[in-house]
């Protein structure tokens, strides 16, 4: 608290007999969210309001540490079957009733019921035991939770899980929907965060209002309005006259911003928690099959290049599968040295001197990284691949690389959770649904191990071991990581930027 | 006319008919699967897949999803978004539906008049300075165009000036800069064609019978010449609605108008096929009726033409 500023703000309303003005903070949204409630969650831009309006058990500081938040604690079951959580007390929801155990059972169950189309946190609920029975809807009864009592929680699993209390569940008012009826998931504010939903204008903005009650102590700002501007030029013009606070840059103002001498004190950046890299299918391109070959694509191009001449200074060099600011992230992976030479060198050892004999080859994917993508498909034509580029639409993209159709492909991977494994499990297992043609029996057991592991150390330990292994047979190609950048008016203190986007807003401060 | 109305109607609705099939097969003709684009990274879940498939009756044959999108045409409700979960197509459209008719209405009712005055002040003055002046900034709005025009519009009067907001909708100076952009080029085209019809018109003898047997200037103009060169300016306002339809697209996206251009862009980019097709389907009808208007309006002001269509 303020008080001087507040007696202030309090005599000059006075004076002027109008209401102080309430501090406000403005900031932009790329495209009108798809939803805004906390079960069919599916993407990013709806992720960036809900974060303000709802919790988990776990939150991420600054640096990107996991934290307790609606849990205090919480220890593993017998061969990490499931969790007991201890709830933290005291909290209250916006509608001002106390968080309690059954609020989270609630959560769970209301994600799996069928008819409730639950998003991406269904995922998680679905690890819980008995969530079968809920989802084919014999019964909304999830049998894996189990009530201690109002504090304390019991959640047991068909298949050990060690990372459960860092999944990103939005957790909410179970008494809300008798109260709201069906409708309640586009009108009612179900959390705990720091902020409450207070108006959807479709297509214009969100505005959210503090909530008072928040259990870190109400926060500075009165209020949030998300803006939604599709057009980011306009974004821009938006900020430069003071309609924004804080502008989400996207790349395609990367060289106005970074050129402009006058917002060089306003620029924050951060990588994101998303990998990027080269897929290699040998079964759909035999020369993949030769490590060699797989070496010499991921030499034959330069992150330097590409993030001097392609992203505007906006990228990071990444030489490994887990990005940093996400646990069990290792600084000393080998940097992947830019060497064509060696490249053709490699190619001619493995039976293909200047590229003679191999088969030709495509690079597959959507029109949105054309430029980049046709900077690699040069590099690799230069040491003598005979490879051409191939624009897929998004929709054939996603089918043929999902079904593994494609041999030879650029993509990424957002983290949905703060842990490696995320990465090193979805894409390069070798049975996840998304793998990505990366496939090694070691490999895969390093990664089963990691995933009975409860232990966090002894865990990252396993993913260093299982990331070399992986880089060490060249399973794919890292490409360097992308920079999310911010426009932060001056004035506008404690906006905190990590890897995973913008933390909830509850510390941020204004100045009028 | 009655019968000449009912005809244009009929072929009102094959147009219409014609429209909703492209529409729907072009949907389905699209490369790539919408379950895929809605799934995205997820696309790998062949259960959840399955079931969106099953939701949105993409698992049936196309005769009966045909089916389902007329009756959805039928209902008002033009089925169900793909991007927004669980809100149809009409929850999406319906507030771009109060804004873009009304910014192209606006601007129409703002372009006429003002397009004839500066036509007349032109043609009377033919010749002169002022006509020059007005030819050079007619073709000047007629060329430039319209997202550069916004942006330096924009430039100027919200960033250098700080007189007017950069975008957004629900204020009354949120609309100057909009409507300025979506008057200018239909009012020089408006201004344009009056100077041309005028000036034919100026020189036929039953103006110089008038002047002759002294009817005042003002009148001259105004009634006798104006009101001759109001039908080919009609047939020009059917199209000139047209294009500001597609004004309507460049103007809301620089404007941040929450208006049906701006949602139709929105669909386009997310991939929302059904919202895309149905302000296909909805700008087709309102660029057909408005064209039918005008056709009905030609006998309101010329009684030759309603004599003309009764014999044919």
């Amino acid at each position: 608290m303020r008080p001087s500023s507040t007696t202030l703000g309090l005599i000059a309303g006075l004076m002027l007999a109008s209401p102080v003005l309430a501090a406000e903070l403005t900031t932009n949204l790329p495209a009108d969210p798809a939803m805004l409630d906390p079960i069919t969650y599916s993407e990013l831009v709806a992720g960036d309001v809900l974060t303000q309006i709802y919790e988990s058990f776990t939150a991420i500081d600054a640096e990107g540490n996991v934290i307790p938040a609606l849990a205090e604690s919480w220890e593993p079951l017998a061969d990490n079957m499931g969790f007991r959580f201890h709830l933290r007390k005291g909290v209250k929801f916006h509608s001002g009733r106390e968080f309690t155990a059954k609020d989270v059972k609630a959560t769970l169950e209301q994600l799996l019921i069928p008819e409730n189309k639950g998003g991406l946190n269904a995922g998680y609920a679905e690890l819980v035991a008995g969530a079968d029975k809920v989802k084919d809807g014999s019964t909304t009864e999830l049998s894996g939770v189990r009530i201690i009592d109002d504090y304390t929680v019991e959640i047991s699993f068909d298949a050990p899980d060690v990372l459960f209390p860092l999944y990103p569940l939005y957790i909410f008012d179970s008494e809300v929907a008798a109260e709201a009826g069906p409708d309640w998931l586009t009108t009612v504010s179900a959390g705990t965060g720091p902020f409450k939903l207070d108006e959807w204008s479709r297509g214009q903005e969100v505005h959210l209002v503090a909530h008072e009650d928040y259990w870190r102590g109400a926060p500075e700002l009165d209020g949030v309005h998300f803006m939604i501007v599709p057009e980011m030029s306009t974004a821009l013009s938006m900020y430069e006259t003071g309609e924004l606070d804080v502008l989400r840059a996207d790349s395609s103002l990367n060289r106005q911003i970074f050129s402009d001498a006058g917002l060089k004190d306003q620029i924050m950046t951060s990588p994101t928690a998303q990998v990027r890299y080269v897929a290699m299918n040998p079964d759909h391109y035999a020369p993949f099959q030769d490590v060699k070959v797989r070496e010499a694509v991921c030499i034959s191009y330069n992150q330097d290049e590409m993030i001097e001449g392609l992203y505007e200074g906006a990228g990071e060099a990444h030489y490994g599968a887990i990005t940093p600011g996400v646990a069990g992230y290792s600084p000393d992976v080998a940097e992947i040295k830019y060497d064509p030479e060696r490249a053709k060198a490699l190619l001619a050892e493995a039976g293909y001197p200047e590229g003679a004999g191999l088969p030709p080859l495509k690079l597959n994917d959507t029109a949105n990284n054309k430029t980049e993508d046709l900077y690699m498909v040069s590099k690799w034509q230069a040491v003598g691949f005979p490879v051409e580029l191939e624009v897929l639409e998004r929709g054939a993209m996603l089918k043929g690389m999902n079904s593994q159709q494609i041999a030879f492909f650029p993509w990424g991977w957002s983290a949905d959770y703060p842990d490696g494994l995320n990465f090193l499990l979805d894409l390069w297992y070798s049975k996840s649904p998304y793998n990505k043609g990366y496939s090694n029996p070691d490999y895969d057991a390093l990664i089963e191990q990691a995933k009975q592991t409860a232990d966090s150390e002894a865990r990252y330990e396993i993913y260093h071991a299982a990331e070399k292994l992986l880089l060490d047979d060249w399973g794919m190609c890292p490409k360097p990581l992308r920079l999310q950048v911010l426009l932060v008016k001056p004035g506008v203190e404690g906006i905190r930027l990590t890897p995973f986007r913008m933390l909830p807003f509850e510390g941020v401060t204004k100045a009028e | 006319m009655l019968n000449y109305s009912l005809r244009r109607l009929a072929a009102l609705g094959l147009v219409w008919a014609v429209a909703v099939l492209v529409t729907f097969f072009a949907v389905r003709l699209v490369p790539g699967d919408p379950v895929m684009m809605m799934l995205g990274d997820q696309s790998g879940n062949a259960e959840l897949a399955a079931r969106l498939r099953a939701d949105y009756g993409l698992d049936q044959p196309w005769w009966t999803q045909l089916l389902t999108y007329l009756g959805g045409i039928a209902d008002g409700s033009f089925g169900l978004s793909y991007r927004y979960v669980g809100s149809t197509v009409f929850d999406v459209i319906s507030g771009g539906l109060r804004i873009t008719p009304v910014l192209a209405l606006i601007a129409l009712a703002l372009a006429v008049p003002l397009g004839v005055g500066l036509g007349i002040l032109a043609a009377t003055r033919a010749g002169s300075w002022t006509d020059t002046g007005v030819i050079l900034f007619l073709v000047t709005g007629i060329s430039i165009p319209g997202f550069a025009l916004a942006s330096l519009l924009v430039w100027l009067f919200a960033v250098k000036l700080a007189l007017l907001p950069v975008a957004g909708w629900g204020r009354p100076d949120q609309l100057v800069l909009p409507i300025l952009v979506l008057v200018i080029p239909p009012m020089a085209v408006v201004a344009r064609l009056t100077r041309t019809y005028m000036l034919e018109v100026l020189e036929r003898d039953f103006i110089r019978t008038a002047r002759a047997k002294g009817v005042r200037e003002r009148l001259v103009i105004w009634r006798h010449a104006l009101g001759n060169t109001l039908v080919p300016l009609l047939t020009s306002i059917g199209i000139i609605f047209g294009g500001l339809l597609s004004g309507a697209f460049v103007v809301e996206t620089i404007f941040n108008i929450p208006g049906l251009g701006r949602i139709a862009i929105d669909s386009v980019l997310a991939r929302d096929y059904p919202v895309t097709m149905s302000i296909v389907l909805l700008f087709t009808a309102i660029f057909t009726l408005v064209n039918l208007a005008v056709d009905l309006l030609y006998g309101v002001v010329d009684p030759r033409i309603r004599l003309a269509g009764d014999t044919a």
